[in-house]
């Protein structure tokens, strides 16, 4: 069991690239932590660090108090499950899983035990002689587990484990991992691209970009309340709506886009008049169909996702800024950005109607454009 | 199949069988050879039967000490197969782990050490070999041999090390090996592949070496690729003699080839980049 503190921990590789900067981060004993971000965001480095894989070039990590910078990654008895698994090809499935145990020069009839045991617990049994090339993405994945678990580690590392797998399986995975965790209550750090999985698993969740955290909170937290524009647009699928306007005391605040004037939570009563603000909406807090005084647009186009419909809107009035988040269509976000609105599966929109949205004040957020920050 | 699909398939077994016969004739000559009579050798034109006779082998048996030659050659070649794999290996894996940009410059630099020519080589090494005492031994020719076959493993081990992710070798240090640990239990038999074909490069090498062991080697150290050629006498040369001798040194590298021709396909193509 262990407790991982990072004390302004950065990374600078040699070229002057900083891939870590002054990253405070405090992991509980037995905590499900979760770093999430973009590629190139620094949440692999910041693993890598904890196993010792990764040489820290500012600041302190200490494992259980004791400052490990310098700790061989053996010395430090932690597992890591690896994005590639990393199974050693040359292995059955039972001494891939038993391998940290040879080293550790555990004896022979505990290791069987064990990786008995482990197997038995990961539905591997049956597979134990296999060479990892005679096994199929999902089981791979599990043996990967099965090295990690069989140790009892002080923490498990987990560097995008659910990556290689399709949809199915990592949907599968996900609670087979996160059950695992909790029966066993060892620190887990899990790092991810996917916000699914962040807001899934994890007790807390660090939001991480440009190697610093920019929000750490439990998965509910975030999903209410979020720090800033980088964190509202992260989190949460599809992503948040974002809309220019300005400020405008009406009977309480409310904010001008447009044509349209939309109610503010009491919350923002402080906010001066006139001044410019970026709102954040999301999709699922957007009422199809609501009365007056919401905002209306068009429908670009629909997908029926069966349980909901999910509407791409537009209107040339609004200013609508796109997420500032790498994701599939984020280029014809970027080109011509749209409004997205979830509604039930049952409701009939047809293309080109024009529809209207009701907002509750309480779901709106609200930003400041220049710094991002929440407001 | 298709009937275009069949004719593909037929115009390119045709070719295979052709190519085949090509390359296969002079080693069947050679075989035919060593099985005739002195008489059916020069026979015009060469008669495909003939009553096989032990003549050859016999003469080879009178005139050579087989046993002596065999044992040459497989003290040159295991002693260089081993060498060149003890240095060649951890240079390879040192170049390909290593975060330098020279480590690409490196290893192509030890390839061209493998491309420079032997006779180059040869009159320096003669003289060295003399002032050290170690000429007329095996070991001058395992010397000179691993110093050009070790030049090649690096090489090939490199490009192989380097195909293999790095994920391997971390995986087995936070399992609890060292650096090094991780090295001899899960780089190199992952690696398994490439060392068995570069084991088979170095024997083919230093098995079918000629120039260095006829210059450096004496009549109780020489290897039978030397020897080979004493089948050529001062007057003529004796077929029959030299197609018996080469199959003691042709056999063991067909058969080595055999059984290993999976790794050595997989060891040639995989990771050389």
């Amino acid at each position: 069991m262990a407790q991982i503190t990072f004390d302004s921990v950065s990374k600078t590789y040699e070229g002057g690239y900083a891939a870590v900067r002054d990253l405070d981060l405090d992991i509980k004993d037995g905590e499900f932590m979760v770093l999430v971000g973009p590629s190139g965001c620094g949440k692999s480095t910041a693993l890598r660090m904890i196993a010792g894989l990764e040489e820290i070039t500012g600041g302190e990590l200490r494992i259980n108090g004791r400052i490990a910078n310098g700790l061989a990654p053996r010395d430090r008895d932690i597992a890591m499950v690896f994005q590639s698994y990393a199974l050693y090809p040359h292995l059955t499935v039972a001494q891939n899983i038993g391998f940290g145990l040879r080293t550790r020069q555990v004896d022979r009839a505990t290791i069987d035990r064990k990786v008995r045991e482990t197997a038995e617990l990961l539905e591997l049994t049956e597979y134990l002689g296999r060479k990892p090339a005679k096994l199929s993405g999902g089981q791979r994945q599990r043996v990967a587990m099965g090295r990690a678990l069989v140790r009892s580690p002080n923490a498990f590392l987990m560097d995008e484990p659910l990556s290689n797998l399709d949809a199915r399986l990592r949907g599968q995975m996900r609670s087979e991992i996160a059950k695992l965790q909790r029966m066993t209550a060892v620190t887990t750090i899990y790092v991810t691209h996917d916000q699914v999985e962040a807001m899934t698993m994890g007790d807390r969740v660090a939001v991480m970009n440009r190697g610093t955290i920019q929000q750490l909170d439990t998965p509910r937290a975030l999903y209410d309340r979020p720090k800033n524009l980088f964190v509202a647009s992260f989190i949460g699928s599809p992503p948040m709506n974002f809309l220019r306007g300005t400020v405008e005391a009406a009977e309480g605040p409310a904010v001008r886009l447009g044509d349209t004037l939309l109610r503010l939570d009491p919350r923002h009563a402080g906010l001066g008049q006139g001044r410019p603000v970026i709102l954040g909406i999301r999709p699922e807090a957007m009422r199809v169909g609501g009365d007056s005084g919401g905002l209306s647009a068009t429908a670009a186009f629909v997908e029926d996702l069966g349980a909901t419909l999910l509407l791409h809107l537009e209107n040339a009035e609004l200013d609508i800024v796109p997420p500032n988040v790498a994701e599939d269509d984020v280029d014809l976000n970027v080109v011509r950005p749209r409004l997205r609105a979830v509604t039930e599966g049952t409701a009939r929109i047809a293309r080109d109607e024009v529809v209207r949205l009701a907002v509750a004040p309480e779901a709106i957020h609200v930003f400041d454009p220049a710094s991002g920050e929440a407001l | 199949m298709s009937s275009l699909a069949l004719k593909h398939n037929i115009a390119r077994r045709t070719a295979l069988l052709v190519i085949t016969i090509l390359f296969l004739l002079p080693v069947a000559w050679l075989i035919s050879t060593a099985w005739k009579s002195s008489d059916d050798i020069f026979s015009i034109p060469p008669g495909l039967l003939f009553n096989p006779s032990l003549t050859q082998f016999n003469s080879v048996f009178a005139y050579f000490d087989v046993w002596s030659l065999l044992r040459s050659s497989v003290i040159i070649s295991a002693g260089t197969v081993v060498l060149s794999l003890l240095l060649g290996i951890p240079a390879g894996y040192a170049l390909a782990r290593s975060t330098s940009k020279a480590a690409i410059g490196f290893a192509y630099f030890f390839l061209a050490i493998r491309m420079v020519p032997a006779v180059a080589a040869l009159i320096p090494f003669y003289l060295m070999m003399r002032d050290l005492g170690l000429l007329g031994t095996w070991w001058s020719v395992v010397i000179i041999n691993t110093m050009l076959n070790t030049a090649f493993v690096t090489w090939m081990m490199f490009s192989y090390f380097r195909a293999m992710p790095r994920d391997l070798e971390e995986a087995a240090m936070t399992d609890g090996c060292t650096q090094l640990g991780s090295f001899f239990k899960v780089a190199i038999p992952s690696a398994r592949s490439g060392i068995i074909a570069s084991v088979l490069f170095c024997v083919m090498f230093s098995w079918n070496d000629f120039l260095y062991p006829m210059f450096l080697t004496r009549l109780d150290t020489k290897p039978l690729s030397v020897a080979l050629l004493t089948a050529y006498g001062t007057k003529d040369i004796t077929w029959g003699t030299l197609g018996a001798l080469a199959h003691f040194s042709t056999i063991p590298i067909v058969l080595m080839a055999l059984f290993l021709n999976r790794y050595f396909v997989q060891g040639a193509t995989a990771g050389v980049h």
